[in-house]
């Protein structure tokens, strides 16, 4: 789910950068740094604006300043239980890879619905219930996460099709 | 799930009551039984005084997973008198098969949570990594057989093997030369038509200092032809070193419809080790149908399921771009010779009145370029000189992180370096230089020259091109891989007719169709069983000796050629003897092995590498013929002194560090200058047909006896036979005296050896120039001397050994007794070449004083 969220971050700032530009400075490092990260519980998606950039205060003993920028921003965090809209983008025999944005999550076979089998003689290899489904590399699929774990940085997910209006 | 008794419980303890009855639901952390046990307890009262006390505790067990209690393996009273007894059964909704980045990928529960009671984690019911491109997805053993079975049987009904290929130096080969770019810019360059069809791609992020830079990809001679016909006959997966983008851009340009590969492509991000390949890693449960083609042996630890080609390369003195993380390459491919023997070739084909001597001109030049492949900036390529020490530690430091930033920072520094030194470039300039002079040489050779420009641009356009498009390897391997899976179905029909038919006679087929199949997966044929069956009968009976192949300082029987030679059946061993049939050496220099065993023109044949490599493309024994060297080796064995120039530049080609290069060129020379001792005086060619009738004695007896022989010997020689180069031979003949084979003539030659060594103790190592340039001084007439001495010990010896015989169980002490009276009684002569040996011995430490 997407949320407008509230973040701080703390930016260290080298002195040949101390002049009239700094907070266009600022609000680019931010960018640079923060966007597109997952800082474990949810992803960063979009800086919305930097609306509270503190005075910058200089560091004994190294001469960098750092400054506090507190900022707004669209995050998402994938919750247990949501439904989402992602692409298939690998198939194995235990289960189909789907990007659902900057998220992987696994849908194992048996959370494919029992009618749709894999096919490892198809080039690509596929999931398919021999009519008119067809799950291969590049599908579009609905899927519902049904767990979710967070480590530093990166995060797993699994999820499944099983289930109406599901696939 | 069976519960088992845990470690941390205080045994014995008593079962007092079951608390759930079977069929019963249990939660995790639910009692399932109290019990009791007993422990002493310090108490004490209100008089101050203490006491050591044994009481009863009670306590619950509590279920680590939930389920339903299926049933009980205890019952009430029950003693528990250790961990590990079975408590109970217990049936999970989830056994957690299949799970993804630490979650269970059926129940989506965390797996990596540890309770107080947890006996075995989670994580450790799915630890098998079957997919090949992400590490976090990890099945159970179970599902993996699941899995391969399933596969198995497709690959069955579609007459499909599974076929691993590695990338680099086998299919393709690589480089990230720039010079590449500007060739294939030219087409005036001569290397034009051999670089006009190499692709290009830009990996963006790559090691340090080579950001964006640009791969250059020169496909197989044949690559397309050869992967449309294997994918008939094989499922083919990619198992590269290079990383996932790399491979991935690979296999965009050799399967742009992904039709051969698909998705089944594992780099070194997935492997899970940078320094081996592991079959495991895609085939966890069973390997019977899988091949391996790949142009490192080591790397697989020489699997019975690979088949070795030869290294492609291409781009020369490029290597393997990917290879820094790799155990280094043991030693270089002995590859030049055909190129030093085209390009001598070459000449004679387009102007015929263009004699020898340039053709000679042109090969020493060309060998000479092709020597130096070992380029100084990638050390970890292409070196000969790797112990087995270094390579151990290199192997063993493989996961350590230090390490593996060090190599990723090698391999960037050798990537950087390439681009900056373009040693294509170079070598090329090299060659032009080379050839002007040849050129020169060539037009005041023959200053008639009305059409002598034409020639000569004749000549620059195909001689100039260092890069050659000659390989015929795939052509051959598709062959071999055709034969394999041709065996392999043959193999699988024969064995499906049998039990089926039979079968269908006995019940009318009513079986399932399930138990069917699974009779069919338990009857198929092994690879590892047919395919090394196939490889042994090339070379049967083939009995190899490698001369001047082998980098020094690499023990020949686990030389990569000489595992790869066993591979397909032959025998190597290392020195020459009776068995011996081949003599595998090169063709620019004549090594003692060469000369000795040119004395048996008729038994041994004494062919180039070319041989061997072209009989294990073609897995064929191939008529030596073509590939005879040496053909005018003199009876005798000519003397060093036609060790050339090349021997130098050779010997430097193999050994880059210098120390170890002047260790072993003093060995090098050594040998020669020895075993021309042994063999001048016609000896040992006397001595060899009249011995086959020893052979059938127990060889252990005589073993003995040499033993005793040099220890007796030693004690003879006394002091002196300490000198440095003595223990040196010593350790030799120990060595020698632990195989069988060498017995027979090596121990002797060492014996004499000593005896020639003490007397000429300071000059020994150069004998070979000695004689060769020094005549008629003092040294030489030593050396004479020696040579007779020597040879009458070989007499003794001889007549020792047939005096021994008759007695063959004899122990080492009455052995030598024996001796000593077998040498003084049945040879006159012996008493008095002892006597005369004595003497000139002492007259030779005179001199030496």
């Amino acid at each position: 789910m997407f949320f407008l969220h509230e973040l701080e971050h703390t930016i260290t700032l080298h002195p040949t950068y101390f002049n009239r530009d700094i907070h266009e400075l600022l609000t680019n490092k931010l960018l640079q740094t923060v966007e597109g990260t997952n800082t474990g519980n949810y992803f960063i998606i979009c800086v919305m604006d930097a609306y509270d950039i503190s005075e910058g205060r200089v560091l004994p003993g190294s001469a960098h300043a750092e400054y506090t920028v507190h900022y707004r921003a669209v995050v998402w965090r994938p919750f247990k239980g949501e439904t989402v809209d992602g692409v298939v983008s690998s198939v194995l025999t235990n289960g189909v890879f789907v990007d659902v944005g900057p998220l992987s999550v696994f849908v194992s076979r048996t959370m494919i619905p029992a009618e749709i089998v894999f096919d490892g003689n198809a080039t690509p290899p596929q999931f398919t219930d021999n009519a008119d489904q067809v799950i291969e590399k590049g599908t579009h699929i609905r899927v519902k996460i049904v767990g979710i774990r967070a480590e530093v940085g990166q995060m797993y997910a699994i999820a499944t099709i099983k289930e109406d209006y599901l696939g | 799930m069976l519960l088992r008794s845990p470690k941390n419980l205080h045994y014995p303890i008593t079962v007092t009551e079951l608390l759930q009855q079977p069929h019963d639901d249990v939660e995790r952390f639910a009692p399932l039984f109290s019990y009791s046990y007993k422990s002493t307890v310090t108490e004490g009262n209100e008089f101050g005084e203490v006491f050591q006390v044994e009481k009863d505790w009670y306590s619950k067990f509590e279920s680590e997973v939930d389920g339903t209690l299926v049933t009980w393996k205890i019952k009430k009273g029950t003693v528990i008198a250790s961990s590990g007894a079975e408590l109970a059964v217990i049936n999970e909704p989830c056994r957690h098969e299949i799970q993804f980045g630490g979650m269970c990928a059926e129940c989506g529960r965390d797996m990596t949570t540890v309770a107080y009671n947890t006996s075995t984690r989670d994580t450790d019911r799915a630890t098998i990594n079957m997919a090949h491109g992400n590490t976090a997805l990890r099945i159970s053993q179970n599902e993996a057989t699941k899995a391969e079975d399933e596969a198995k049987r497709r690959l069955l009904a579609s007459k499909k093997l599974s076929l691993v290929v590695d990338l680099d130096q086998t299919i393709i080969h690589a480089t990230v030369d720039p010079t590449v770019a500007e060739w294939q810019q030219d087409p005036n360059n001569p290397n034009y038509e051999a670089v006009k069809d190499v692709r290009a791609f830009q990996l963006v992020d790559d090691g340090p200092g080579a950001r964006g830079c640009w791969y250059y990809i020169k496909l197989r001679p044949g690559l397309q032809q050869f992967l449309e016909n294997i994918s008939q006959l094989y499922e083919l997966h990619i198992y590269t070193m290079g990383t996932r983008a790399y491979a991935k851009n690979i296999a965009k340009i050799v399967d742009p419809d992904r039709k051969i590969f698909g998705d089944r492509i594992l780099s070194r991000d997935e492997s899970g080790s940078l320094t081996a390949k592991n079959l495991q890693r895609l085939f966890p449960v069973d390997t019977k149908m899988v091949v391996i083609i790949d142009d490192r042996g080591d790397v697989w630890h020489w699997s019975a399921n690979l088949i070795k080609v030869s290294a492609y390369d291409f781009f020369v003195g490029i290597g393997d771009i990917n290879s820094s993380f790799l155990p280094k390459r043991p030693e270089l491919e002995a590859r030049p010779p055909i190129k030093a023997a085209k390009v001598a070739e070459s000449p004679a084909t387009f102007e015929p009145t263009d004699g020898p001597p340039i053709a000679a001109a042109e090969s020493a030049t060309k060998a000479d370029a092709t020597q130096l492949i070992t380029p100084p900036q990638s050390p970890p390529q292409t070196n000969g000189d790797v112990s087995a020490l270094h390579q151990l530690v290199s192997m063993g430091g493989g996961d350590d992180l230090k390490k593996l930033k060090e190599q990723t920072t090698q391999q960037g520094e050798a990537i950087a370096a390439q681009l900056e030194d373009r040693p294509l470039l170079q070598k090329q300039k090299k060659l032009d230089a080379a050839e002007e002079e040849a050129n020169q040489a060539f037009s005041q050779e023959e200053p008639d020259g009305g059409n002598k420009d034409d020639t000569h641009n004749d000549l620059h356009r195909h001689r100039h091109n260092l890069l050659q498009d000659d390989d015929t390897e795939l052509e051959h391997l598709e062959r071999s891989l055709r034969e394999v899976h041709h065996a392999f179905f043959d193999e699988y029909d024969k064995k499906l007719a049998g039990p089926k038919g039979s079968r269908v006679a006995e019940l009318k087929g009513d079986r399932s169709a399930k138990k069917r199949s699974a009779d069919e997966l338990e009857i198929v044929p092994d690879v590892k069983v047919i395919m090394p069956n196939m490889k042994q009968r090339v070379l049967a009976g083939v009995e190899i000796v490698f001369s001047g192949v082998v980098p020094l300082g690499i023990h020949p029987q686990n030389s990569d050629i000489a595992l790869w030679a066993k591979s397909f059946g032959a025998r190597v061993s290392e020195s020459v003897n009776k068995k011996t049939t081949h003599v595998v050496a090169t063709p620019i220099r004549r090594t003692a092995k060469v000369r000795q065993a040119a004395k048996h023109p008729n038994r041994i044949k004494i062919v180039d590498v070319r041989w061997l490599h072209d009989s294990f493309t073609r897995w064929k024994r191939l008529n030596e013929e073509p590939y005879r060297i040496h053909h005018e080796a003199e009876e005798n064995g000519q003397t060093a002194g036609d060790r050339s120039i090349f021997d130098v530049a050779d010997d430097l080609a193999m050994l880059s560090s210098s120390d170890e290069e002047a260790a072993v060129t003093e060995d090098e020379n050594e040998k020669p200058g020895l075993e021309i001792d042994t063999v001048t005086p016609g000896e040992l060619e006397k001595l060899m047909p009249s011995e086959p009738q020893d052979d059938d004695s127990p060889i252990g007896g005589t073993n003995e006896d040499w033993q005793g022989m040099n220890d007796e010997l030693a004690e003879f020689m006394g002091s002196e036979a300490d000198s440095d180069s003595d223990s040196e031979s010593d350790g030799d003949s120990v060595k020698s005296n632990t195989s069988n084979q060498t017995t027979e003539s090596r121990p002797r030659r060492k014996k004499r050896k000593r005896d020639g060594e003490s007397a000429e103790s300071t000059e020994a190592e150069d004998s070979d120039t000695s004689t060769s340039s020094l005549k008629g001084s003092r040294l030489q007439k030593r050396k004479k001397r020696a040579i007779d001495r020597t040879t009458s010990l070989t007499n003794m010896a001889t007549t020792d050994k047939s005096s021994s015989l008759p007695s063959p169980d004899t122990t080492g002490a009455d052995d030598d007794e024996e001796r000593e009276d077998g040498g003084a009684t049945t040879d006159d002569d012996d008493a008095a070449l002892e006597a005369e040996l004595e003497a000139a011995f002492e007259e030779a430490s005179d001199e030496e004083d």
